[in-house]
């Protein structure tokens, strides 16, 4: 191609033109990086999500909280989520120092009615008889979602790829111990393409009471309805042939180095760590593997939740996920320490917000709660009060 | 020698040493150490039963024995972590007693002083591998190895004896006993060789002078003449063995059904807690607490057993020195 | 001459004849024996190194590649554990000062005694050494974190402190039973104070054993995981303050290891490694420091 020789004229336009496309970009990247140290780019609630904080009013605020050192315990599900939030926060607020430890739900909540730290951290709400065990004094408690979890069903089969088929009814069967080959013909039936070895099936479980055993109990109770005798809760009495260990980290362990297993693990780890997993059919008849979006898209189908009314297995949806469930802060209405209730309030709230903690949970394999339930969460917030009876969280 | 040993009356000019008390002012300091011992230990037993109480209220004495763990349906049958606590500890004294006596005998006696630093130090430093650390490199390294070459092999030629029932797991009680075992290595190593050691030399010399062979003046002179230090570091092993929790909630399996082989899973009362305490409230936390109290029967059990087999053997005739 | 040959054998001679080949197939048996025994016994050294070169060499081998600049300059809440070395060091310290006189003190009034009551204080310290860490956990939270409703290294550092205890006790009575009584009655004779004959005869002689105990409860100490869980916290900041929620090493790893991202998994691996480091130094510290103070005595 032949071209001409620039002339200067040219030169000097190209050039000036260069410039002001550069520093148009400069400026926006400036803008974009000053207005959230967060990354907000992979937020994947559903149903029109805002990325800029100058639409929540109390954000700011939240960052302006007194100096306090504050104290929490609870759930291990939670503990990478808020190790990752605080961390945020206290580099914006260099006066809060926030320190949480994942010590179990239960034995958060125990700190918690027994008043050594500000906020407690559940995967399952505070019922009726723990509620009654915090004094009477300390007045009523307030409990929120804090973040969105899934459960992924990993398998350790030669040969078998993400992806295989598996239902409510056929599950329950492969965790009580009645199905008891992978080449079943339950099993086969739903996945006609693949070659399932005769091994015996290894079912993995957790052998300590974690909220994990409870969203995927939960699920398996009322999606296999009577097909599921054990019930649902932390702990379950597992069949003989189940090999339990301790921890997510170790049931994942056991999935990898047991061939022929399957075990029921949070989605972080099945994400992380490469492991094969199941598609699990949803109430729409359809089978969806786990993935932040199609973990949000089922707790969006539920919308608010209340500590009685918590559960958001098997909703219905296309694009649902079936196994979800939230994890829950816990905190008293009524502090009785100005900056330490106004310092706990202010965190729980940015932690709770897109804008804020919630833009950290993509990157970690949780899922943002969807906005239905910040507003619940931002509603209950407003009801905690300091000593002199006024509500701590403000607007900026 | 320069240093006086400090008398009760010298010279005016010297100054009165650190800590030299009188003989009463030092028995009393001793005696103080040792009761305020016994009085933590109290306040430790009197907050455990406190905190146990409310499961014996509402459940009575039976779900000690209980067969049936299950806190669904409010059973909290304690049976099964009882007789995998034992066994576990068993497979793993079997082991280390006599690996970590012969062990320390070797250490004490038949290896080259420099070999014998290099080796003690080396078994001493498995005592500050963390116990979590000791369950993921037992689930990890070597369940797959019990699954694959150990159990089958020790199914073919034990197999008669019924203990090696069921499929191969490789996690289970087996494993777990094999951690353990590792686990209280330094302990039986390391204070056996101490006490092995101590064995006055006139004793070991005189009996080799009679013609023993070194083989006779272990068995009839070192073992013998150490035996109350050799019980001290075998009640620090149990002791250690019957407690160990993370690492035994990696690798046991962790069924809350009676196993019915040492291959098959099991649970034992300290995994049993540090398995539940996270989540449990109410009646299982209460439950958990009892669980506590009774380990440290047990311990106090093996204890009381072992020490009576340790007099035994020294009343029977077995003196400090005899030669065949 | 006949005479002689036709007399009947010599019953002596005849008898040594017969205690000599008595003597040697003796000799003979109890060398196999012995030989067996020898065998058993360096074979047992052996199979007992097999473990312990396998989990050092994993712990090495998985937290070596941890061990970089960023480990050990910043703290917990990115790559880092500065704060959790500075816990461990705080919290084994103030565990490690108050158990070690306490222990030995306690131990000694046991060596010293066969009556009842240090039979029952005896046991009682066997019994307390095979409570779970969990439930020492338990207690360190009921006795100090529910009352004081604060969590801190000092509560740690008691409930660490309750574990070291019983092993230093019983360890270091063991060691001061080893001391040859010859030296004790020497010093008496004399005319010395019991605690002069304590402080300069039988410490000093039975410090190698006592150096094992403490050693031993020490690395047990350190690397304890449940009785810091309920106590400490844990925390993200640099501090030194013991009355505040601290980080520790084994609480590292414990939190690490329960995570699903490999590169945190393999910090916890790094701290395991650094434990096991630490307890090496003030192992050849402590018995390098023994042995110059022993020669400084003679």
């Amino acid at each position: 191609m032949h071209t001409s020789p620039t002339s200067p004229q040219t030169t000097r336009k190209r050039r000036s033109g260069r410039l002001l496309v550069l520093s148009a970009l400069s400026a926006g990247v400036l803008l974009a990086a000053c207005s959230s140290s967060s990354s907000s780019s992979t937020t994947t609630t559903s149903g029109g999500s805002s990325t800029t904080t100058a639409a929540d009013p109390y954000l700011a605020a939240d960052l302006n909280a007194p100096a306090a050192s504050l104290n929490g315990a609870g759930s291990t599900f939670v503990q990478p989520f808020f190790k990752a939030a605080f961390n945020a926060y206290e580099a914006k607020n260099q006066n809060v120092q926030i320190n949480y430890q994942g010590v179990g739900s239960g034995a958060g909540v125990t700190a918690f009615q027994q008043g050594t730290v500000n906020f407690a951290a559940s995967d399952v709400p505070m019922g009726t008889a723990d509620l009654a065990k915090v004094p009477a004094a300390s007045g009523p408690v307030v409990q929120v979602p804090d973040i969105l979890g899934g459960v992924a069903v990993a398998y350790n089969v030669t040969g078998v790829k993400t992806g295989l088929k598996l239902d409510a009814v056929t599950l329950a069967g492969i965790f009580d111990g009645t199905i008891k080959n992978w080449n079943a013909s339950q099993i086969v039936a739903l996945n006609p393409g693949v070659t399932l070895p005769s091994a015996a099936i290894v079912p993995e479980v957790r052998s300590d009471g974690s909220g994990t055993t409870y969203i995927f109990s939960d699920y398996l109770t009322t999606a296999a309805g009577s097909s599921w005798a054990l019930g649902k809760g932390k702990t379950i009495a597992w069949p003989p042939s189940a090999e339990a260990t301790k921890g997510n980290a170790g049931v994942a362990q056991s999935i990898s180095t047991t061939p022929d297993s399957i075990g029921y693990i949070e989605l972080g780890y099945a994400i992380q760590n490469h492991f094969t997993y199941a598609a699990v059919k949803n109430q729409a008849g359809l089978y969806v593997v786990p993935t932040l979006a199609s973990v949000a898209a089922d707790a969006a189908q539920k919308g608010p939740v209340t500590p009685t009314d918590f559960s958001i297995v098997y909703q219905p949806g296309a694009a649902s996920y079936p196994i979800a469930g939230y994890s829950w802060a816990i905190l008293l209405q009524k502090q009785t320490n100005q900056t330490a209730g106004s310092a706990t309030v202010k965190v729980l709230d940015w932690t709770t917000h897109t804008g804020g903690g919630q833009d950290l949970a993509a990157s970690l394999d949780y899922v943002a709660l969807p906005p239905s339930v910040q507003s619940y969460v931002r509603t209950q917030l407003l009801t905690v009060t300091g000593p002199n009876g006024q509500a701590l969280l403000t607007k900026s | 020698m320069n240093q006086e040993l400090g008398t009760t009356g010298t010279g005016g000019a010297r100054r009165r040493p650190l800590l030299a008390l009188p003989n009463t002012g030092y028995k009393v300091l001793l005696a103080a150490a040792a009761a305020l011992f016994a009085a933590l230990v109290l306040w430790f037993l009197v907050a455990m039963v406190s905190k146990s109480r409310p499961a014996f209220s509402s459940l009575g004495v039976s779900f000690v024995w209980g067969r049936t763990w299950d806190p669904n349906t409010n059973q909290y049958g304690l049976l099964p972590f009882i007789l995998g606590t034992l066994e576990t500890t068993v497979i793993a004294m079997l082991l280390a007693v006599p690996i970590g006596l012969g062990c320390a005998l070797s250490l004490g006696y038949l290896v080259h002083r420099r070999v014998k630093t290099v080796l003690s130090t080396a078994v001493e430093l498995l005592a500050a591998v963390p116990s979590v650390v000791y369950g993921l490199w037992g689930l990890i390294v070597i369940a797959p190895y019990m699954r694959t070459d150990i159990e089958p092999f020790l199914s073919s030629v034990f197999g008669w004896t019924g203990l090696f029932n069921g499929p191969d797991g490789g996690v289970g009680i087996l494993l777990a006993g094999v951690i353990l075992f590792i686990m209280v290595l330094p302990t039986m190593v390391a204070i056996s060789r101490d006490v092995l050691v101590a064995v006055p030399h006139d004793q070991v010399e005189g009996a080799m002078a009679l013609g023993a062979t070194r083989g006779q003046v272990f068995r009839k002179v070192v073992l013998p003449g150490a035996r109350t230090g050799l019980f001290g570091a075998f009640s620090l092993a149990t002791g250690r063995a019957l407690g160990e929790t993370v690492a035994v909630a990696l690798v046991i399996g962790n069924s809350n059904y009676i196993a019915h082989s040492i291959k098959s899973g099991g649970g034992t009362l300290a995994s049993l807690i540090v398995n539940n305490f996270g989540e449990a409230s109410g009646t299982e936390l209460a439950v958990l607490f009892a669980a506590g109290l009774v380990l440290l029967v047990i311990v106090a059990a093996v204890n009381i057993i072992a020490r009576r087999l340790v007099r035994r053997t020294a009343r029977s005739g077995a003196t400090s020195v005899a030669v065949a | 001459m006949t005479a002689l040959l036709d007399a009947p054998p010599d019953p002596i001679l005849a008898r040594r004849a017969e205690i000599r080949q008595i003597a040697a197939a003796s000799v003979k048996r109890r060398r196999v024996s012995s030989a067996i025994t020898l065998g058993v016994c360096q074979a047992f050294l052996v199979i007992a190194l097999v473990p312990l070169v396998a989990v050092i060499a994993y712990v090495v081998a998985k937290g070596l590649p941890a061990w970089n600049s960023a480990f050990f300059t910043e703290t917990t809440a990115t790559d880092g554990v500065k704060n959790a070395i500075i816990g461990t060091v705080v919290i084994g310290a103030i565990a490690t000062v108050v158990a070690i006189p306490f222990g030995l003190a306690a131990g000694l009034f046991l060596a010293e005694s066969d009556g009842r009551v240090a039979g029952t204080v005896r046991f009682v310290a066997d019994v307390m050494t095979g409570v779970p860490s969990i439930t020492i956990g338990i207690f360190g939270y009921i006795a100090i974190v529910s009352t004081t409703k604060q969590y801190s290294g000092f509560a740690g550092a008691f409930a660490i402190g309750m574990i070291m205890l019983p092993v230093i006790m019983r360890a270091g009575e063991t060691a001061f039973r080893g001391v040859p009584p010859t030296l004790n009655e020497a010093g008496l004779a004399l005319g010395a104070r019991k605690a002069t004959i304590a402080r300069r005869v039988v410490l000093p002689s039975a410090l190698p054993g006592i150096i094992t105990g403490v050693l031993l409860a020490v690395a047990r100490g350190l690397g304890e995981t449940a009785p810091l869980l309920l106590t400490i916290l844990g925390s993200d900041f640099v501090h030194w303050n013991p009355t505040k929620p601290m980080n520790a090493l084994p609480l590292v790893i414990y939190n690490n290891t329960n995570q699903p991202d490999p590169s945190v998994v393999q910090i916890a691996w790094g701290a395991a490694l650094l434990l096991m480091a630490v307890v090496l130094v003030l192992n050849i510290g402590s018995r390098v420091t023994a042995a110059v103070l022993q020669k400084e005595k003679r």
